[in-house]
């Protein structure tokens, strides 16, 4: 087989992995280095950015998880690179500018400590023969022995194992061989152990979404859990895509990913926002509403509370506003001292005003028909905004799956 | 009559001009390159701006925030860079360091808005610029961006490529960055002229197989080509070697 079929073996096997960032490192070398906000090279058919080689040392697995390409029961072309012939790709793509580093996973051949082994043979080349600066990302083997923890995190940028799905239950039935409890013993390890030489840019995870029936409550809780216990930097959500037929699995025509949208909106109100899961999603409504952005979704339900009045209001208080950012909110707060807002300045500080329209007044004043300020009538506005955002995206997605 | 003062075109005496005219409480009308023609009330004064020397003290006073946003406007392309500055630094010397969250004055808004616009810029040109590595293991790579920010990316690839010789050219200032494992030097092309340029023997190879990850890691289900052009405009593809074949595809 040529290293041309590898590659397209391995990348194709790698690709349902949904972390591709490549910041929060700091790292020179005579041969690249890291770029602390991380850097872009180029853009997928999917829209995804590519920052990383994404590829698998292997696609050769002991496990039969029902939702992976790779399981072992599937009758598919198996590959496996040598640790030299990933350096010369990642080393000739790297001087090129291709890209920011490598993403390094692996299906798990023999044993867990035998692909760790595997795992740090390729990074340690890189590193020391090569002299290579650059971003890597590896995933850690569940299983694995502490020692080969220890040693691969010495070597790499960031370190990451999937969590896959959110419940023990969940885990249980579509991926038998896999126990929660390593990966959360990896992640305890990398926390505790984590510092500058010791996975720099910090740990990350992924769940798939809609391949179970957990809610968006089982989702996001584990989220939390996860964010608080073991200070991960990302956690990724992955709309389910059918690869396998299995009486186990739902036969999806479209992947859930206006699902996955939210997900990610609620995730980002959990890291930047000061928001709570239990002020987001409860017993009674354990989903987003999947017509209305989380946040929106929210003020709608806080309605009382507003309109809020930018001049005066705290920083929290700006941050939970539909249409303000984090970028916005600090601009507000800084020049609102030095001169007075109108609805114009907002607007040229980046407040996204057909949103936030509705919640704030600016000098007291509201800046449409206040006789309007009522629950049905700026729901109805906000989902049509919404709409007419993803309008395009959505006809596409649609096209292609009626073709 | 419209007083246009004309400069050469670097930031130095850019910076000269300034000093000049802050200094002496001159409202200039405009001030552009020289080569700029004019209309029929314009009134064209050029001055011996080397002899004014103030460049560096003038560095000193700003301070290195409010020196990095107006070079970076003086990077762009936008028809009155000049003229936007000149009212930057007016205002910066009635406001002082509080100018920045004064977002309602025109001049402050316009400076930070294209001085954000640069530096996007150059950053995505860190992601997108593409090298070939040619026989002598040179590593050459050419663009076309909006603006002038093939000295950003040097100082970007100065620091990631230290160990190898790499050329970089702008195809529309003609403009080339050349490093020689110490530091780089920006020329003008015809200063520095390679007429042929020969790709080393595996360069093919590594081509095929970046084409090859390319077009296996985009998830078919998932196709958004909309979101792919968002963030990586058609405009650069020409450049991007993954891309550059889409065009013809495409149209």
């Amino acid at each position: 087989m040529n290293l041309n079929e590898k590659l397209q073996i391995l990348a194709d096997s790698a690709k349902y992995d949904a972390s591709c960032s490549s910041s929060g490192s700091k790292r020179t070398s005579s041969l690249g280095n890291t770029h602390i906000a991380g850097i872009c090279h180029s853009f997928a058919s999917d829209g995804r950015c590519i920052s990383l080689l994404k590829i698998l040392l292997t696609n050769i697995c002991i496990f039969d998880c029902k939702y992976c390409l790779n399981r072992r029961s599937n009758n598919i072309k198996r590959a496996i690179f040598t640790p030299e012939e990933i350096c010369e790709i990642t080393i000739n793509f790297y001087r090129r500018n291709y890209i920011e580093g490598l993403f390094l996973s692996s299906g798990i051949i023999n044993s867990p400590d035998y692909t760790m082994e595997l795992l740090i043979k390729t990074v340690s080349l890189l590193r020391n023969k090569y002299h290579f600066g650059g971003y890597i990302h590896a995933k850690s083997i569940p299983g694995a022995s502490d020692y080969l923890l220890k040693k691969l995190g010495s070597l790499v940028d960031r370190l990451s194992a999937n969590i896959e799905l959110p419940t023990e239950n969940g885990l249980k039935l579509l991926a038998p061989n896999k126990d929660m409890h390593k990966v959360d013993h990896i992640m305890g390890y990398v926390r505790d152990n984590r510092s500058r030489n010791y996975v720099p840019a910090g740990q990350s995870t992924q769940m798939i979404i809609g391949a179970t029936h957990e809610t968006d409550l089982d989702i996001m809780t584990k989220s939390e859990n996860m964010y608080n216990n073991y200070k991960l930097k990302r956690v990724f959500y992955s709309a389910y895509i059918s690869v396998n037929k299995d009486a186990l699995l739902p036969s999806l025509n479209i992947p859930p990913l206006k699902r996955e949208n939210r997900l990610y909106q609620a995730d980002w109100l959990l890291r930047y926002y000061n928001f709570k899961v239990s002020d987001l999603l409860d017993q009674d409504s354990p989903n987003f509403n999947i017509l209305v952005d989380p946040k929106v979704s929210w003020s709608l339900k806080h309605l009382d509370e507003y309109p809020k009045e930018v001049t005066t209001c705290s920083y929290n208080e700006l941050l939970k506003v539909p249409g303000i950012g984090i970028t916005s909110a600090k601009r507000i707060i800084k020049s609102r001292s030095h001169f007075q807002l109108t609805f114009a300045d907002l607007k040229k500080m980046g407040v996204v005003l057909k949103r936030a329209n509705y919640f704030i007044t600016c000098n007291g004043k509201y800046n449409i028909n206040s006789e309007l300020f009522n629950k049905k009538f700026i729901e109805a506005n906000l989902v049509l905004e919404d709409r007419k955002e993803n309008a395009e995206e959505n006809m596409h997605q649609l096209r292609l799956f009626h073709e | 009559m419209n007083n246009v003062y004309i400069y050469d075109g670097s930031f130095i005496n850019l910076l000269n001009l300034l000093y000049y005219l802050l200094k002496n409480n001159i409202r200039p009308t405009n001030i552009k390159k020289k080569g700029y023609l004019g209309s029929l009330f314009d009134y064209l004064i050029e001055l011996d701006l080397r002899k004014i020397n103030k460049s560096d003290a003038l560095i000193k006073k700003l301070g290195k925030t409010v020196i990095h946003h107006i070079y970076y406007v003086y990077l762009s392309e936008e028809e009155n860079k000049e003229i936007i500055i000149y009212y930057y630094l007016l205002n910066y010397f009635k406001y002082g360091p509080n100018l920045n969250k004064m977002r309602n004055l025109k001049c402050v808004s316009e400076t930070l808005r294209i001085s954000k616009k640069v530096g996007n810029e150059a950053h995505k040109m860190k992601g997108f610029i593409r090298f070939k590595e040619l026989k002598n293991n040179i590593l050459y790579a050419s663009f076309a961006p909006d603006n002038n920010v093939l000295e950003i990316v040097s100082l970007h690839f100065k620091k990631r490529l230290a160990n190898e010789y790499w050329l970089i050219k702008d195809e529309k200032r003609k403009i080339i960055s050349i490093y020689d494992k110490k530091d780089f030097y920006i020329l003008n092309e015809e200063m520095f002229n390679i007429s042929e340029y020969i790709l080393s023997d595996n360069e093919l190879e590594m081509v095929n197989l970046w084409q090859t990850f390319y077009n296996t890691i985009g998830i078919k289900e998932r196709k958004n080509p909309r979101c792919q052009m968002n963030f990586m405009p058609k405009k650069y593809w020409p450049y991007i070697i993954e891309m550059s074949g889409e065009n013809e595809k495409s149209c």
